[in-house]
């Protein structure tokens, strides 16, 4: 079967898997969409620089990771230190009150959001999307041992927040 | 006292049997352990649940469509012997399609059936005619002339062999069907490069990809190209 028939196919079959990572990593909604989009685009401009025969979503999951890093930065230092302030509220609240599963996304994305960048990105890649440690270190291009420490700090940290 | 690396990496069943169960022994005998265990378990479902709406939902048509290749077009050969060539909005996955029945009855439709038209439908099938099938018999990669390129000749998983070519406004790839050459994939020239003959190292990535899954072996030399011309691409 011709490579550009399974990176077609497989693209819109990952399309919901995308989504979801960029949901884990984003502060809303609007723009984890935003991030899926911009993902797609970027990997359809640099589709020949995919091997065919070499796993298609870790190479997506690597744009969008990078993608998302990129507009960290760009944001700057300014915003990160005032967003948390607002969405310390929302955490405050008991979450077993979250019978609605779209309420218990928004407090989980806020709860991502409190995390830092390297940890949230190790958490959403192996908790939320279910990959490996091996195969995220090779994602991240880290060693093994530093994706499980940041593991260990992030999803602690997730879970004095969201009291499970 | 096992440390939190190794107990997380148990939990994610990131350890070898042996390890696993030594660390899971420790974990059954103390009860701090297993309650942080299963506080940990929880967590883990929460997230997978929680973000788990998103991948449940349905994708939204923006996203869908922007996934759908927009460079990936059916190209009006015949149109494009004018300044620039006429469009199609993309079929998806057409390159997909390229080697099937289905796009050369679609593209079929399309394609004006003119007695110089260099692409010819018969059976459903798409087929290289006039100027096209003229260069694609004769023409060698190292003696460019006419309107059309040879870029690269090599022998397909069936033995068939199989050139590639560019025009001003397209690129493509051809097989040997008999006496004839099929086509099974053609490429739009993106924006602004329609004047402009790409060499084989800027192919475009749709029909490099082509290639890529079509060649068997390594693509001819020119004594090899030149040799299966003389036989008739046999």
């Amino acid at each position: 079967m011709p490579s550009s028939i399974v990176f077609d196919d497989e693209l819109v079959a990952l399309l919901p898997r995308l989504r979801r990572f960029a949901y884990a990593l984003s502060r809303t909604p609007a723009d984890a969409d935003d991030l899926t989009q911009a993902t797609v685009e970027r990997a359809l401009r640099s589709r020949g620089q995919w091997q065919p025969g070499t796993r298609l979503d870790s190479w997506l999951y690597r744009i969008m990771r990078n993608l998302w890093i990129d507009t960290v930065r760009a944001r700057g230092r300014k915003d990160k230190v005032e967003a948390p302030a607002a969405e310390a509220d929302r955490l405050g609240e008991d979450p077993r009150e979250a019978m609605d599963a779209s309420v218990d996304l928004a407090r989980m994305m806020a709860a991502m959001q409190r995390l830092p960048d390297e940890q949230r990105e190790v958490v959403a890649l192996i908790l939320v999307e279910g990959f490996g440690y091996r195969e995220t270190a090779e994602m991240l291009g880290v060693p093994i041992g530093t994706v499980s420490s940041r593991l260990v700090r992030g999803r602690t940290a997730l879970l004095d927040l969201v009291g499970v | 006292m096992v440390s939190d690396e190794t107990f997380f990496a148990w939990l994610d069943g990131e350890l070898g049997p042996g390890e696993a169960a030594g660390v899971a022994a420790e974990v059954e005998a103390d009860p701090e352990l297993a309650a942080k265990a299963e506080r940990h378990r929880a967590l883990q479902a929460r997230l997978t649940q929680a973000f788990g709406v998103v991948a449940d939902a349905r994708v939204p048509e923006q996203l869908s469509a922007a996934a759908q290749p927009a460079e990936a077009e059916v190209i009006d050969f015949a149109a494009a012997k004018g300044s620039r060539a006429t469009r199609w909005r993309a079929v998806p996955q057409w390159a997909a399609l390229a080697a099937t029945l289905a796009v050369g009855v679609f593209v079929g439709t399309m394609v004006p059936q003119r007695r110089d038209a260099p692409v010819a439908v018969e059976g459903g099938q798409l087929y290289a005619a006039s100027a096209l099938d003229r260069a694609l018999d004769a023409q060698l990669a190292s003696a460019p002339s006419g309107p059309v390129r040879i870029g690269l000749t090599f022998r397909d998983r069936s033995g068939a062999i199989c050139r590639t070519f560019t025009e001003p406004a397209q690129s493509g790839l051809a097989c040997r069907s008999g006496d004839r050459w099929q086509l099974r994939g053609l490429f739009a020239a993106p924006d602004g490069q329609g004047g402009n003959y790409r060499m084989a190292a800027g192919m475009d990535p749709g029909l490099a990809a082509l290639v890529d899954t079509t060649m068997a072996g390594e693509p001819f030399d020119g004594a090899r190209e030149k040799a299966a011309r003389d036989t008739g691409w046999r």
